[in-house]
């Protein structure tokens, strides 16, 4: 820890420490809830120059401060109560937990005296959150607190990225304490992988004749996106992505075959099938992109680079591993391949699976509506899915040129993410267009969020997929479930338009093709919030499909 | 199969429970702890735990716990 080892001239609160020392981290935005146990440190946020923005549930302060982290690359930071507040948090925290988000999340906590005795507004918040924080402190002395926060950033921020959590009790926080100033902690910078592990990954790179970028959401969370283009373009080796990994390389590239996975594109999916080395890029052999894990990419020998030693190796053993820093490993490994027929061959994958938007019908499209607004709006910007059918539409027909640019709830898959995450990400870049696409079911999720965007007038373009039942879940009943449809019928929805015209903020809504291009206009002219309901056909699925449990070599495109 | 870990970690708030349930919740199943903390508040723990899977990948996933400072396979 560092710290200047001198005494502090200056007595505060532990609130007021804790405030002090996010300021020095250079926080400027919070997001929260406040409640008994907080309330000392709200008190203190009233002489403060820190941001806080009030949402309307704790689980929106924390998906907020995740959009935020991941659009800004800097610490998330979300606060709230002891008791419901904490626990309203943990999807959020969870959800950071498992796509590598750098968050802090501080709670309220009863009195140092009142722990363990069942008191009003307790529960053991550290306990409960363990397995989904990256670490996790009860400060127990006012004196500790600036550099406990200090220390949580730093965990928060370093190697692979998480969510930390600061537990304070409220009589930590009221009491006044001296303490020994510290400082925000150095960055620490990953070391290179190992030498000879990089001389053995180079000779299998030569020798392969079919070597495959697997790309993931780490390339993004260690900002080495030029790293690897510039690894791509040397090399030539073609690549695909995950759904994290979406935008780390350039989807105009034409080495690029896009998503492998479950939804992922044919020709991503045909080529993991047949390389013969799969060079993974901070992926993680997650089961939504490998399909049955056996028989993915069955020749390929594997090199994996990742920051986090324990990734390697997890799911898929690796012949190579490279664990360190990913600009470092993949500098390191560029030079020109003699791969033109590979490449050739990814290229006719890539133009024979092409996307087709030509669908018969006057319904709208959904992935037709996704590729126009994504054209429209612009390389530059940000979209923010919520979970279900309408996710997997943006990650296949969504332009997405920046991993920063793709908010999405990968790993944890949380409903009612995509609203609040894009406030976040708004409130982070305020010049950017930000577009939270969400569905009917996902957005009453986080729909009291709406009033946020309307207090702070956050200008968030919000696009409802209304297809009056949960998708995916129906999409699946009707696959692998014999057609029982069970409990997936929205169709008594409330009126989106009125609902979202009583938070004040701006709507509309359509239900033909011919109304799309108005809509997008209408949509990207607004300058405040603005809602778009658009009435999608109920059957819609999402296509290709790599049923559960099969190989990604066996994709369904229809129902038949 | 039978594997012992010998871990070696700060004794910090909540330590012990993160290596135990790092080590239950990624497959294994805990036959046996010995736990002292000596000098300079470091805590050695002596683990035998029962699984099925790896047990070098279940090393590595408790050496990233922040509080934890080294883990070894012990031989048998």
């Amino acid at each position: 820890m560092a710290d200047t080892g001198a005494i502090q001239s200056t007595v505060r609160s532990g609130a007021q420490w804790l405030v002090a020392a996010l300021e020095a981290e250079g926080i400027d935005t919070l997001f929260g809830y406040p409640g008994g146990a907080i309330m000392p440190v709200y008190d203190a946020l009233v002489d403060s120059k820190l941001r806080h923005i009030l949402v309307r549930h704790e689980q929106g302060a924390a998906l907020a401060a995740d959009g935020y982290a991941r659009v800004s690359g800097r610490i998330g930071v979300c606060l709230a109560t002891s008791g419901p507040g904490a626990t309203n948090l943990l999807t959020g925290i969870a959800n950071a937990y498992l796509d590598s988000v750098p968050m802090l999340a501080i709670t309220g906590q009863v009195a140092s005296g009142l722990m363990g005795t069942d008191a009003f507004q307790e529960v053991d918040i550290f306990g409960m959150s363990l397995p989904v924080v990256k670490h996790s402190f009860i400060v127990r002395r006012a004196e500790d607190v600036a550099a406990t926060v200090h220390q949580a950033c730093a965990i928060a921020r370093s190697g692979r990225p998480g969510p930390v959590l600061i537990d304070l009790p409220k009589d930590i926080a009221l009491a006044r304490a001296a303490a020994r100033a510290t400082q925000p902690h150095p960055a620490r910078v990953p070391l290179a992988p190992n030498a000879a592990a990089l001389a053995a990954a180079h000779a299998l790179l030569t020798h392969s004749e079919r070597p495959l970028l697997y790309v993931g959401g780490g390339v993004g969370m260690a900002r080495a996106e030029a790293a690897l283009r510039a690894f791509a373009a040397t090399t030539g080796i073609p690549s695909v992505c995950t759904l994290k990994g979406l935008g780390a390389i350039d989807p105009d590239a034409p080495g690029h075959l896009g998503m492998l996975g479950m939804h992922g594109s044919p020709a991503a999916n045909h080529a993991v099938q047949s390389c013969d080395l799969l060079l993974v890029v901070g992926a993680r052999f997650d089961d939504r992109a490998t399909g049955k894990l056996d028989t993915f990419a069955p020749g390929a020998r594997v090199v994996h680079i990742d920051v986090d030693a324990a990734e390697i190796g997890k799911l898929r053993s690796a012949q190579i591993a490279l664990a360190g820093s990913m600009p470092l490993a993949l500098a390191a490994l560029a030079q020109p391949l003699p791969i033109a027929p590979w490449r050739k061959h990814c290229a006719a994958l890539r133009a024979l699976y092409a996307n087709r938007y030509d669908a018969p019908g006057t319904d709208i499209y959904a992935p037709a509506l996704l590729r126009d607004l994504s054209l429209a709006a612009g390389d530059q910007a940000i979209v923010s899915c919520d979970v279900g059918q309408h996710q997997m539409w943006v990650a296949q027909h969504w332009h997405i040129h920046s991993p920063h640019a793709h908010l999405t709830s990968g790993g944890l898959g949380a409903m009612g993410y995509g609203l609040p995450a894009a406030l976040g990400a708004q409130l982070a870049q305020p010049g950017s267009c930000v577009i939270c696409v969400t569905g009917d079911g996902s957005i009453m999720m986080n729909i009291q969020e709406l009033a946020t965007a309307r207090r702070y007038g956050i200008p968030v373009k919000i696009v409802l997929l209304d297809n009056a039942c949960l998708g995916m879940v129906r999409q699946w009943q009707e696959l692998f479930f014999e057609e029982r449809y069970s409990e997936v019928d929205l169709s008594d929805n409330p009126d989106f338009v009125a609902l979202a015209q009583a938070f004040g903020i701006e709507a509309f809504g359509i239900d033909t093709r011919a109304q799309v291009s108005g809509a997008i206009r209408r949509l990207l002219d607004a300058r405040g919030p603005i809602l778009c309901h658009v009435r999608i056909d109920p059957r819609a699925n999402v296509w290709p499909l790599v049923p559960p449990g099969k190989s990604n070599g066996e994709m369904m495109d229809s129902a038949a | 199969m039978i594997q012992r870990l010998h871990v070696t970690l700060l004794d910090v708030e909540g330590a012990l429970q993160r290596l135990l349930g790092t080590a239950e919740r990624r497959g294994f199943h805990v036959l046996q702890l010995r736990a002292e903390v000596g000098a300079g508040a470091v805590c050695t723990v002596m683990l035998t735990l029962e699984g099925t899977r790896d047990a070098e990948l279940l090393r590595r996933q408790l050496e990233r716990l922040h509080e934890v400072r080294e883990v070894s396979l012990a031989a048998g």
